[in-house]
């Protein structure tokens, strides 16, 4: 039954209610994910990716589409979250849709539906046009934007750091492809916690960094890669002035002063597009090695320093799906300076081998 | 402890643990199967061990590095809370795991366990660091501290270091626990030792000071000016489950009371420390011992009260009194409960008393601090709710009440309008459950206890003087239990809240123990 949104709040009253005479389910919510689908066809994957995050995280979910019509309308529809069809509720379930031009009245409703005093957080679901005054509109009421950038081309990359860094003063803003990145950040970070690591750091020459490209992906490095390398980079206090470029069909390579990163494509259909398959870091003599083996779910994490043995390593990781990242993105639902410093020479490093925007995001 | 490493710099695990050796004395016994090698299991699910950390167990028994192994899986199997065992992460896992068999008594063993470390440190670079694990019986202690010190095994040279953890118990009483404390800091300093007590590895008892010093609103009403009295209960509803002998030795004050009894009301009464370093806080901690007063002579009847459970129930079926468990005596004295009225003399909370208990076979697993407000100044409004102030003479008083098990979480119980024309109040409840606000299972008290001894970070760990404190807080009460007559022992019911005296200690103040 679609609502007018003044009823909202009535009815999701009136469902836990009924939830209360059915299960001793605890009305617990310590957030809004406000999901905007800015694609028809990505509803249903934005749908159960909602659900998904409020089986692990409790919260009201606002699911928000629009369709084109001359009636300019928003109306919702209201239910519970449940684990289980016959599970206790777990948080409340809201999708509203926008129809016509009705689509610029969302932020204020969205705003409206927020539970009050908590945060807010808006993820963008789907490819990030190149400027959308809906965007901006709703990062200025959001605590937290989340993007994918696991669904944009590399060029994408210096759009999103203008993004981060004209909404830096109004929400924090995080990107799943950055949060799947934890995992192989933590594993390099391994390689120096001890002296003998540590030693070689300074003398860093070369890093190779191979992943999966998207079907069909032209570009040198996937945005991951790109972003990989941003951190490192970051880590490392590299400049991207001056950086130089060679490419071939399937690989790039750039040299930053005495540091050399290459990228190469290594197709793979059993990991999510754009994923990072190895990672090699070459020092004065030492070699440290990341790889993914053919179980896509173990890596091998291996290190050779002079003097300083280690045995290798094999180590499980988990492939996360987007409600898992999505979780683990709003368990700390604030700025990631890390990120934001990463993005920003990442997309410096990589610009001069992506395609350039026909226009940047223009100014709030 | 990794600082310098560029790579850390703003990433979720700011700090790993130095590669080490993890030696496990005691390794084929009950705590390491339980609780040691699935917290160490799971901290690798975790990646929070470090590449080339290797753990050796250390032990009496005769047997392979394979059998070994496979125990231990055995044991991950059973009790590691994330279950079914990972392919991945025990491959990795099982690599680091070694065995050594010898004699605690006897110096040629040391020699062979040694021999492995350094090999160890060869083939993995753990560089001599060390932490030896001492999950073994208490009369052993001394020998196993003198034996690696005398082995060399212990100094901290050359930027490496050597750290023990021991269990509890840290003695009997007050004379034991500074014998103890003196024959450790003979080999070791006290940076260098890690006394367990596995309640401040809890989550819930390190979010009460979350609670007390993350929020602005609950600090300013935490003194004698708006708390009318505390209470802490520990209560287990199992009896002592086969472990008769043990108990036969501790009994409640020492199993539970003096240790983490204890250290729950160190971290509800504290002052807030200067920073959350191990030194400011657990400064902060030995105070409130220091500030409670001595129990002695004839308070100790008018202020403490023990008990043992009888034959009873459990959840409605007939379960046998302690005297009548495997290897107790049929004569035993020792207590299984106990209750205590403590006040403190300091500037905070003189005045105001806390109640204590603790045992087992009670109605209901329960352990749960409840801080209970003073009454408004002026009955204005009129109580509603069943019970004593239904005459309308009493408002029910508020109540803040954090449980530390089950259901973990925090209750604030406060008056409210019953909905009608007149003006009537009745207490209701508002709820936090750790379980529903966060999901999933968080990391046991095991786990980032051992991730803290591996960090060199003891703010979770006991030191001397607050163990030597509890002591003496403990010791004349336990002195003046054993002078009195047997039969001055009450016998309560198993499956009931203890014996009558423990109401008659609180009622007797015009003061009620909360229904839990
Ligand atoms: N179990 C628990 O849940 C728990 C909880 C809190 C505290 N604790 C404390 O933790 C410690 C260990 O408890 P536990 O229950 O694991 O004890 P346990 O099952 O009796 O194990 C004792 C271990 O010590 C070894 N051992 C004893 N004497 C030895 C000697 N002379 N030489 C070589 N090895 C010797 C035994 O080896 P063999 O088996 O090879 O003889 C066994 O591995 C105790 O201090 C206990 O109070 C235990």
């Amino acid at each position: 039954m679609r609502l007018s949104l003044d009823k909202v709040e009535l009815e999701i009253a009136r469902l836990w209610e009924e939830e209360a005479r059915r299960s001793r389910a605890t009305r617990v919510e310590l957030m809004t994910l406000v999901a905007l689908v800015s694609e028809s066809h990505l509803l249903d994957r934005a749908r159960d990716v909602v659900q998904r995050v409020a089986r692990a995280y409790p919260l009201r979910t606002v699911l928000a589409s629009w369709t084109d019509s001359d009636r300019p309308a928003i109306t919702a529809e209201v239910a519970l979250h449940r684990p289980s069809p016959e599970g206790a509720a777990c948080g409340d379930a809201i999708s509203v849709e926008a129809t016509g031009s009705a689509r610029e009245w969302l932020p204020e409703n969205a705003e409206r539906l927020a539970l009050p005093d908590l945060p807010m957080c808006v993820w963008w679901v789907g490819d990030l046009p190149d400027y959308d005054r809906l965007f901006d509109r709703m990062a200025r009421a959001a605590d937290l934007v989340v993007v994918n950038s696991e669904e944009m081309d590399l060029r994408d990359l210096e759009k999103l750091s203008t993004v981060s860094a004209r909404v830096r003063h109004t929400c924090a803003f995080s990107d799943l492809a950055w949060i799947r990145l934890r995992t192989m950040q933590e594993l390099v970070a391994r390689f120096f916690d001890d002296a003998a690591g540590r030693e070689c750091v300074r003398s860093l020459e070369r890093v190779t960094i191979e992943f999966s490209p998207r079907g069909g992906e032209k570009d040198v490095a996937s945005t991951q890669a790109g972003l990989l390398f941003g951190w490192m980079a970051n880590a490392l206090s590299m400049r991207a002035e001056g950086v130089q470029w060679k490419r071939g069909p399937t690989w790039g390579e750039a040299t930053l002063g005495k540091v050399v990163a290459r990228f190469v494509h290594h197709p793979r259909t059993d990991v999510p597009p754009g994923s990072i398959l190895r990672v090699s870091i070459e020092c004065d003599g030492a070699r440290f090695d990341i790889e993914r083996q053919d179980d896509p779910r173990v890596l091998r994490w291996s290190r050779e320093t002079p003097g300083a043995p280690v045995s290798p390593q094999t180590i499980g990781v988990d492939i996360a799906e987007e409600a898992g990242l999505l979780v683990r993105c709003l368990e700390r639902p604030r700025r990631d300076f890390l990120f934001e410093n990463s993005l920003h020479l990442g997309s410096r490093i990589v610009r001069p081998i992506a395609p350039r925007l026909s226009s940047l995001p223009r100014p709030l | 402890m990794t600082t310098d490493n560029p790579f850390r710099v703003g990433l979720e695990t700011e700090r790993i643990p130095d590669a080490c050796v993890f030696v496990i004395f005691g390794a084929s016994g009950d705590l390491t199967r339980r609780k040691l090698v699935p917290a160490l299991y799971n901290l690798a699910a975790s990646r929070l061990l470090p590449p080339g950390m290797s753990i050796v167990g250390f032990a009496l028994t005769e047997t392979t590095e394979e059998q070994f192994r496979q125990s231990m899986r055995d044991a991950v199997g059973q009790f590691s809370r994330r279950k079914p065992i990972d392919e991945a992460v025990w491959g990795d896992f099982v690599s680091r795991l070694h065995y050594v068999s010898g004699r605690f008594e006897e110096p040629a063993s040391y020699t062979r366990l040694r021999e492995k470390l350094e090999f160890l440190d060869k083939t993995n670079g753990t560089r001599g660091n060390r932490i030896y694990y001492l999950a073994i019986p208490p009369s052993v202690f001394r020998t196993v501290n003198d034996n690696l010190a005398a082995a060399g095994m212990v100094a901290e040279e050359g930027g490496r270091y050597a750290r023990v953890v021991i269990e509890k118990p840290f003695g009997r009483d007050l004379a034991s626990a500074e014998a103890l404390n003196t024959d450790l800091h003979k080999v070791l300093q006290e940076k260098q030792i890690f006394r367990i007590d596995h309640y401040l590895g809890k989550e819930t008892v390190q979010n009460i000071v979350a609670l007390r010093f993350g929020n602005a609103i609950f600090e300013p009403l935490w003194n004698r000016n708006h708390i009318d009295h505390v209470q802490i209960t520990a209560a287990e509803d199992i009896g002592v489950e086969g472990r008769g002998k043990f108990y036969e030795e501790a009994g409640a004050s020492r199993d539970i009371v003096q240790n983490h009894l204890l250290q729950l009301l160190m971290v509800t009464a504290m002052e807030p420390p200067v920073a959350f370093t191990a030194d400011e806080v657990r400064d902060e901690k030995v105070k409130v011992l220091r500030a409670l007063k001595p129990i002695r002579g004839d308070d100790v009847k008018r202020l403490t009260v023990r008990g043992q459970y009888g034959p009873g129930n459990f959840a409605g079926q007939p379960v046998p009194g302690y005297r009548q468990e495997p290897n107790v005596s049929e004569r035993s004295t020792v207590e299984t409960f106990v209750a205590m009225r403590l006040e403190m003399d300091n500037w905070r909370f003189a005045g105001v008393p806390i109640y204590v208990r603790a045992g087992k076979r009670l109605a209901k697993r329960c352990t749960e601090i409840s801080v209970h407000f003073k009454n408004v100044p002026h009955a204005l409004l009129t109580q509603g709710a069943p019970g004593p102030g239904a005459d309308g003479s009493r408002i029910e008083p508020d109540v803040l009440a954090i449980r530390i098990q089950p259901d973990e979480g925090i209750t604030l119980r406060f008056a409210a309008k019953v909905p009608g024309p007149s003006m009537v109040l009745r207490p209701v409840t508002m709820d936090f459950r750790y379980g529903s606000a966060f999901g999933g299972s968080g990391p046991e008290a095991y786990e980032r206890l051992i991730l803290d001894a591996l960090l060199g970070d003891p703010t979770l760990f006991a030191r001397a003087d607050e163990v030597t404190a509890a002591w003496r807080l403990m010791t004349p009460i336990l002195q003046e239990w054993e002078r009195e007559h047997l039969a001055d022992l009450p016998i309560y019911p198993a499956g009931t809240w203890g014996p009558p005296a423990a109401f008659e200690l609180i009622e007797r103040d015009g003061r009620a123990w909360r229904r839990l």
